[in-house]
């Protein structure tokens, strides 16, 4: 079998230095992605009637009609399950988002990456910004189940969830730009990674609760990034501290991502502008 | 003529090629990259592979700061994609790229141009982009408005703008922020009669302004005005490079004489 694939190769280069320097100047361009990522949220704002309205009210409707039907569904106090679906859902609407949005990050900004030499992540950052913001207005109508079944978290657990945030953002950063990098290379990412994230849904304890599990099963589940993910942000919401195996799972993946981050980003960033 | 040498700004391409991917329909596509990687063997070998063309071969080009460079040559001849890797947006198979100074590419007007922001908060945006605080560019707001003749226009979506107004705007701001290196592709005046001869009068101001100009045209009378260097490529090569007058008068000659077409 001979290979006639007749086509001058290019060099098989690997440049760690501007790989390096795009992840330092993008984090010091904030105020470009910065703009651009509030200029997304303005025009969502301006394009419907409700204005800054409508994203919480969206997530407001969803979390107060699912906890009530899947609470008597599985009949489980609402005591327990609303705080539990309501957090759990804002983490995941954000990991989700995140991770779709990811695999047109380069794609969208296509105009950009043809006409000026802008760092890379700054595209990444960009939607960051964006799905941060949505996060924060979404999480305006958990406010009021945390109050109303005192889930008041302590200075400890204010503490914890910063580092959560700060955790799972470095992680969508990492795994976004991975994401990025692919999605502009194979143009058919979007709906393979669409469906798995819906089955991903499906496993993740999100509408049904870890606790419900046999231990079997719940052993099974800690292997699931998405639940460990899940876990950084809604554990301190639910006044709990996130398990030391919650923690080191996330920081291990956060390491791990980086460094195949970096060598993708080597390999590829002098081609992604070929890409797009 | 221009003023401010303050900052030294060079260009310096040694042996410069560029090999410009073009992948076939099914190299963009995850799962057949994936069947085809497992079963080892594809049906359609074309659709499969990824091509090369050469688009810069074996160019170099040196450029200090007083350096005001035109580039010409027929459609597909390597202009745009020169213009490129001086961006810094290709970088080059071989050779070695090096550029020192602030650069400022006017490759396409509407860079950073959101249809539904208004006039004002794209002028924002495209400071931010090209590097500016927000003091900078509110001191430059007046100055555009003015310009583009669009004043309160400017508080409206961009999408309400008739196309020329949106050039106007497009143009206003592009020319705004001043380089030290200005490249520029095609980019010579738009807009109607008036507005044109009013943007080649800022053009030429802001190429005065800028250390090293490099601009791409099919017009060899703007090139005889603006440039005094050219460069003529052909298919990616390097056909002449000297002296405005020396290489249109070569260019010239090799397009009147219709056995040696382009």
């Amino acid at each position: 079998m001979n290979t006639n694939t007749a086509s001058i190769s290019s060099p098989r280069t690997f440049q760690l230095g501007p790989a390096i320097s795009d992840l330092q100047q993008g984090l010091a361009a904030w105020r470009i992605w910065w703009a651009l990522g509030w200029q997304d949220i303005l025009l969502r704002y301006r394009r419907s009637q409700l204005g800054p309205l409508w994203i919480t009210l969206s997530t407001a409707i969803m979390i107060y009609s699912m906890g009530f039907l899947y609470g008597k569904l599985f009949k489980i106090d609402l005591a327990s399950y609303y705080p539990y679906l309501a957090t759990g859902l804002i983490s995941w609407t954000f990991i989700s988002s995140v991770i779709n949005e990811a695999n047109e990050a380069f794609v969208e900004n296509a105009g950009f990456i043809r006409q000026t030499c802008l760092p890379f992540s700054i595209y990444i950052l960009r939607l960051l910004t964006r799905n941060f913001i949505i996060f924060l207005h979404n999480f305006l109508p958990v406010l009021p189940i945390l109050i109303y079944y005192k889930l008041a978290p302590t200075a400890l657990g204010v503490l914890y969830l910063l580092f959560g945030l700060m955790l799972l953002l470095s992680i969508g950063y990492i795994f976004g730009f991975l994401l990025a990098i692919l999605g502009s290379r194979f143009r058919d990412m979007k709906p393979i990674v669409a469906s798995v994230v819906q089955i991903c849904f499906l496993i993740t304890p999100i509408l049904w609760q870890h606790s419900m599990l046999s231990p079997k099963f719940q052993a099974f589940t800690n292997f699931n990034p998405f639940f460990q993910l899940t876990q950084l942000i809604r554990a301190p919401l639910l006044g709990q501290i996130p398990s030391t195996l919650t923690i080191v799972y996330c920081l291990v993946l956060a390491l791990a991502g980086l460094a195949l981050m970096i060598v993708v980003l080597a390999r590829s960033r002098h081609r992604i502008a070929f890409w797009v | 003529m221009r003023f401010g040498y303050n900052s030294m700004s060079t260009i310096s391409l040694s042996q410069v090629s560029l090999d410009f991917p073009i992948y076939g329909a099914n190299t963009l596509s995850l799962k057949k990259s994936l069947i085809s990687l497992i079963t080892g063997r594809s049906v359609q070998q074309q659709e499969n592979s990824v091509h090369f063309i050469r688009a810069l071969e074996n160019v170099c080009l040196e450029l200090s700061s007083g350096d005001t460079l035109a580039l010409i040559g027929h459609n597909g001849a390597g202009k745009s994609t020169l213009l490129r890797v001086l961006s810094k947006i290709y970088t080059p198979s071989m050779g070695k790229v090096n550029v020192q100074g602030r650069i400022s590419s006017l490759l396409d007007l509407n860079l950073g141009i959101n249809s539904e922001s208004t006039g004002y908060e794209n002028i924002l945006l495209s400071g931010l982009l090209r590097g500016m605080s927000r003091n900078d560019i509110n001191a430059k707001k007046k100055g555009i408005a003015e310009f583009s003749e669009l004043e309160d226009y400017l508080a409206l979506p961009v999408r309400t703008y008739s196309s020329g107004m949106q050039l106007r705007l497009a143009f206003s701001i592009a020319t705004s922020f001043s380089p030290e290196i200005l490249l520029l592709d095609e980019v010579m005046g738009v807009g109607d009669a008036s507005f044109m001869q009013k943007s080649r009068q800022r053009l030429s101001e802001l190429v005065a302004q800028s250390d090293i100009v490099v601009f791409s045209s099919h017009s060899t009378e703007l090139v005889r005005n603006f440039c005094k260097k050219a460069l003529w490529l052909e298919k990616g090569h390097v056909k002449a490079f000297g002296l405005v007058d020396d290489v249109l008068k070569s260019y010239d000659a090799a397009n009147s004489n219709p056995k040696a077409h382009g």
